[in-house]
């Protein structure tokens, strides 16, 4: 039997003035593979996100959604927010699942019983599912090189079943299960599980990346890297949760840039070809991490010790990204430098322009 | 919410109490108006931007930048020309107070606004056919007097109108004071004149040797036409009334540059030239006399400071490096020479201020110097020549007495520009003189419409303010310099002396426009809202929609708007007792209302049907 050539879908990249500012784009799909009516709350980031990612990849899409906000909040009555064919998973199984879809799709391209493109068959796993109880399953489909993205929407918490620590979850950060006391006053002690670098470091073959939805071009432009990157890809996306995070809801685009321009959350991609990391993406600004912090109730019990070590771990990252670090920002990582939080907040003067 | 692609069984689409059925796709979008959490409404609100606000003929600034940003220079063009009849003539000689207020100059440096109108107005000119076009013709006629900037645009807009419109001019060339008044390393006359042959090309007649007063008189004016528009400027030369003013070699601001630039100059310059005067006119004066031949010319003025003289910064910089002298503080008191200057007596003298006498008082105990000049020019000001006015028409100040909205009495006649603008407190510029001559034209058309004249009372919010935008999205940018010929070089030319901007500094400069209160179709909104309930169909301008029925109000694209444009606005105001709440009260009952209303008919149903 002659075997039929897979046709592939080809995204165009997006042209990105300054990386997030003034993004109008004429080039993007007009139709809505995400509609409103779902429960999610007002002003979540992994819904930004959904938006976002599925406004790139377009209508020739399969979006498969482990246990989580993201599936819970969105479908009800047989109705999800979804106007693509969406599937729900159980959150362990989000690798597996996706790894079907992908390798079912070739085997019907090839024996001529699916006409038409590739679809672009994309998972959705919250940082639960991808970081701790999918872990396994994510790196199999990735290791097997499916042709698949998945995306870990990282909101540092278990969301749905009402705000649990999850490996992803930052130092410092309050939840139902690190909440602060006498015993340990900075609530979550451990630093959180560097994912993406641990998924680009296992498995160099696959298109690896972490994006913010602070800066919608750049997640774009990454989620249609990822899908026209022969073979499996792998985002994480910061995503803020209103609900855990405890902030106000206008925030969450801001939040997105904030965590990037303290530095805690560096966005980079990892290069298969050259099997190398990409850190050339700059924020406008650096930033004390205290400005990010100051804005969510859940780090509002840290004291000075604290977040010196959150601004340490900040500097670390910098200096992963190949950033010559500001007097200021080494200054307020020495706890004796910020007694308490509003001398913390008094280091934002000093935002740097990169 | 979707059902698409969802295979929904036969049994589960039929409603039966206490079930609720699985929608189809199109009711599925109704099954959760989420609308309901609200309590605060996004709405788009467009503001003025401070540019259009501080135009002299609220030019749309904004949105042809806007338009060239995207490369759109034709509609870019056609815009600006709503408001300018001559963007190539005010993109070079316009004191631009729209830049002045550009809320990017509180930021970095203000948009070069100007050179952008400029590379519009020069692309206007290349085009074959001007992309204006007369109006239907409604048969009525109207006469312009004074072709200068407020003639100009009353007669472009009332030919867009479709009025019949003629322009009766007494000088031998049509333009007034930007041909005969601006000189042409600032603006070339071949620029001119094309924008008058634009005129012509929408159907206006212009009549030039024909002066109001000499050739035609008012009564002919009253009689054969159905109104008429006074644009008649300021054509008479103040005087310093000092002694031996008119000795030989004693020159007059406005007629020295008005001979230049009609052509029919006689004059020249000696070596020494003197200027008398310290606002815009002086300056032009003191550039064109070296461009005339003057080796040493000096600025004498009654302002103690460069700060204190009335004139546009930038000019006062380029005279200076040009390499011309101020002399400040002093002001002459007499001409000296024998039948012809040889020399000024200059005394102290400051402004008092006063209105009706002579606003300036001279020391006259102080000692009086000597300075050795070959010419002076006098450059204080205008005055109207209205000798042909009915007295009850004219002010004490010697202009025309209007109403506000530009009529005189209740005749048909109204008057636009500088001859009723001077002591209002406006600046006498081009660019007022265009607006002016605008609303005359259009409150012209009211009256021979029979409509009523109203004044504007629509409150206007201005974005002033920063805070109202989001600066996240502002990076910092220089502003894009337009080049000028060297000091040394240009002194002697006619040549211009600021240089356009090319297509691509036109784009980058355009660029950089904040887009203050106006939404510029960024996308942003469309992008950051997590429903996403912001739809656009047509990707152009500001048509973008928010579904009520889905907004939860979570004020995420408010706060990522960078213009500002997007508010948020209380659904139940309890101090004013408006509820805005549609969708909270359910404007489409949703899905589970329309069952209601088949299950209440259930029992009517044959029994197979369900
Ligand atoms: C030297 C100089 C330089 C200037 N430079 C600038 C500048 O760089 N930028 C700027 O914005 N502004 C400048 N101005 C100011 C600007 O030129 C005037 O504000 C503007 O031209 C006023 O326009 P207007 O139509 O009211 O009058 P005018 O331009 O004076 O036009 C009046 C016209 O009416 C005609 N007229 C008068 N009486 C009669 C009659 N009885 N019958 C028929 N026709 C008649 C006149 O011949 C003239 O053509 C300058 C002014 C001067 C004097
Ligand atoms: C095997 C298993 N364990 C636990 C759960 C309960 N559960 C449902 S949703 C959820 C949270 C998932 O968190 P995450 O993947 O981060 O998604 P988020 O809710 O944050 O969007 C959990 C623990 C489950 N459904 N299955
Ligand atoms: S809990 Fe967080 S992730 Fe879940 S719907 Fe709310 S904001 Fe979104
Ligand atoms: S930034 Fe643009 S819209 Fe705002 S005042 Fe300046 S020119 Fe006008
Ligand atoms: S982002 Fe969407 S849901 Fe939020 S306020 Fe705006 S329109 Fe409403
Ligand atoms: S965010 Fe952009 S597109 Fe939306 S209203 Fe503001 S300016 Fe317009
Ligand atoms: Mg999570």
């Amino acid at each position: 039997m002659p075997t039929i050539e897979v046709q592939r879908q080809v995204l165009p990249i997006l042209g990105s003035p300054n990386q997030g500012a003034r993004f109008f784009n004429p080039e993007l799909p007009s139709s809505e593979p995400f509609v409103p009516g779902h429960r999610t709350c007002a002003g979540c980031g992994p819904s930004i996100q959904y938006r976002m990612t599925t406004k790139a990849a377009g209508d020739n899409t399969i979006l498969v959604g482990p246990t989580g906000c993201m599936y819970v909040a969105n479908s009800s009555y047989l109705c999800t927010p979804y106007n693509v064919p969406w599937a729900h998973t159980q959150i362990g199984s989000a690798g597996s699942f996706t790894a079907g879809v992908a390798a079912a799709y070739e085997a019907m391209i090839r024996k001529g019983k699916w006409k038409g493109a590739f679809p672009n068959i994309i998972c959705e796993a919250g940082d639960g599912s991808a970081s701790d109880i999918g872990l396994a399953s994510i790196s199999g489909a990735l290791y097997r090189n499916h042709d698949c993205l998945i995306i870990c929407y990282d909101n540092e918490q278990y969301a749905n079943t009402g705000i649990q620590a999850s490996s992803r979850t930052p130092y410092g950060g309050m939840t139902t299960f690190s909440p602060p006391g006498p015993k340990v006053p900075e609530a979550k002690t451990l630093f959180p599980k560097d994912l993406a670098r641990m998924m680009a470091a296992g498995h160099p073959h696959c298109y690896v990346a972490t994006a913010s939805v602070g800066y919608p071009i750049d997640l774009m432009n990454k989620v249609r890297k990822g899908l026209n990157h022969k073979g499996a890809a792998y985002l994480m996306i910061y995503t803020p949760c209103q609900k855990g995070f405890v902030y106000e809801t206008p925030r969450s685009i801001d939040l997105g840039r904030l965590v990037v321009e303290c530095g805690l959350y560096p966005i980079w991609e990892w290069n298969p070809e050259k099997r190398a990391y990409d850190y050339s993406f700059r924020p406008q600004n650096m930033r004390p991490v205290s400005e990010y912090l100051k804005l969510q109730g859940r780090f509002g019990h840290l004291h000075a010790e604290h977040i010196a070590k959150l601004q340490n771990f900040a500097n670390e990252q910098w200096r992963m990204m190949g950033v010559e670090l500001p007097e200021a920002l080494i200054h307020a990582a020495d706890a004796k430098n910020l007694v308490n939080m509003a001398a913390a907040v008094e280091a934002e003067t000093v935002a740097q322009t990169l | 919410m979707s059902t698409k692609g969802t295979k929904i069984p036969e049994r589960l689409k039929i409603p039966f109490a206490g079930i609720t059925p699985a929608p189809t796709q199109e009711k599925g979008q109704d099954l959760f108006p989420t609308g309901n959490w609200r309590s605060i409404r996004p709405v788009y609100r467009d503001k003025l931007p401070p540019c259009n606000n501080a135009c002299g003929t609220n030019e749309k600034i904004q949105g042809y930048l806007d338009l060239v940003k995207r490369g759109k220079y034709l509609d870019a063009y056609a815009l600006i020309k709503e408001d300018m009849p001559f963007p190539s003539v005010t993109g070079r000689v316009c004191y631009h107070p729209c830049e002045q207020a550009c809320n990017r100059g509180k930021y970095d440096e203000a948009i070069s606004i100007r050179a952008v109108e400029r590379f519009l107005g020069d692309l206007g000119q290349a085009l074959a056919r001007d992309v204006v076009k007369a109006g239907t013709p409604n048969g009525k006629k109207v006469a312009v007097v004074g072709s200068g900037p407020a003639g100009h645009s009353a007669a472009y807009q009332l030919a867009r109108l479709g009025y019949k419109v003629t322009i009766l001019e007494k000088s031998p060339k049509a333009g007034g004071l930007n041909r005969g008044g601006i000189p042409d390393w600032v603006l070339p006359q071949h620029v001119l004149d094309r924008e008058i042959e634009r005129l012509v090309e929408i159907g206006v007649t212009i009549k030039t040797n024909v002066e109001v007063g000499k050739d035609v008189t008012w009564d002919e004016l009253k009689k054969n036409y159905d109104a008429c528009v006074l644009a008649v400027g300021l054509t008479e030369p103040n005087s310093v009334r000092a002694e031996g003013e008119n000795k030989d070699g004693v020159l007059y601001g406005l007629p020295f540059l008005r001979d230049i630039g009609m052509g029919t100059s006689k004059v020249k310059v000696g070596a020494r030239v003197a200027v008398i005067g310290g606002g815009n006119t002086a300056i032009d004066c003191a550039r064109e006399a070296l461009r005339q031949g003057a080796v040493e010319v000096t600025m004498i003025t009654v302002e103690s400071n460069p700060q204190e003289m009335p004139a546009v910064p930038e000019d006062l910089h380029d005279m200076v490096e040009e390499g011309v002298e101020l002399m400040h503080g002093r002001t002459v008191t007499a001409v000296l020479g024998n039948g012809r200057i040889e020399a000024l007596q200059l005394h102290p003298a400051r402004f008092s201020g006063a209105i009706n006498a002579s606003p300036i008082t001279v020391d006259k105990e102080a000692k009086a110097e000597r300075f050795a000049v070959d010419n002076v020019i006098i450059a204080v000001g205008q005055r109207a020549s209205l000798g042909w006015l009915p007295d009850e028409f004219k002010t004490e100040r010697g202009t025309i007495k209007i109403d506000r909205f530009g009529r005189l009495g209740d005749t048909n006649f109204f008057a636009a520009g500088d001859i009723v603008q001077l002591g209002s407190g406006q600046p006498l510029m081009v660019v007022n003189a265009v607006g002016d001559g605008k609303r005359v034209a259009f409150n012209l058309d009211k009256v021979l419409r029979g409509q009523a004249l109203e004044p504007r009372t629509v409150p206007v919010d201005v974005l002033f303010d920063l805070n109202r935008m989001n600066m996240t999205y502002f990076p910092h940018f220089p502003r894009v310099q337009q080049t000028l010929l060297p000091a040394a070089s240009r002194r002697k030319t006619q040549e211009e002396v600021i240089q356009a901007y090319s297509e691509e500094q036109a784009v980058e400069e355009a660029s950089r426009c904040f887009s203050c209160g106006t939404c510029n179709a960024c996308d942003n909104c469309y992008l950051v809202c997590p429903e996403p309930c912001i739809v656009r169909d047509v990707r152009s301008n500001g048509l973008y929609k928010i579904l009520v029925d889905y907004c939860k109000g979570c004020r995420v694209c408010i706060e990522e708007c960078p213009t500002g444009c997007l508010e948020g606005v209380p659904e139940l105001d309890f101090d004013t007792g408006v509820v805005r709440m549609d969708t909270a009260f359910a404007v489409s009952p949703g899905l589970h209302g329309r069952q209601a209303e088949e299950l209440k008919n259930l029992g009517d149903r044959a029994a197979k049907n369900i």
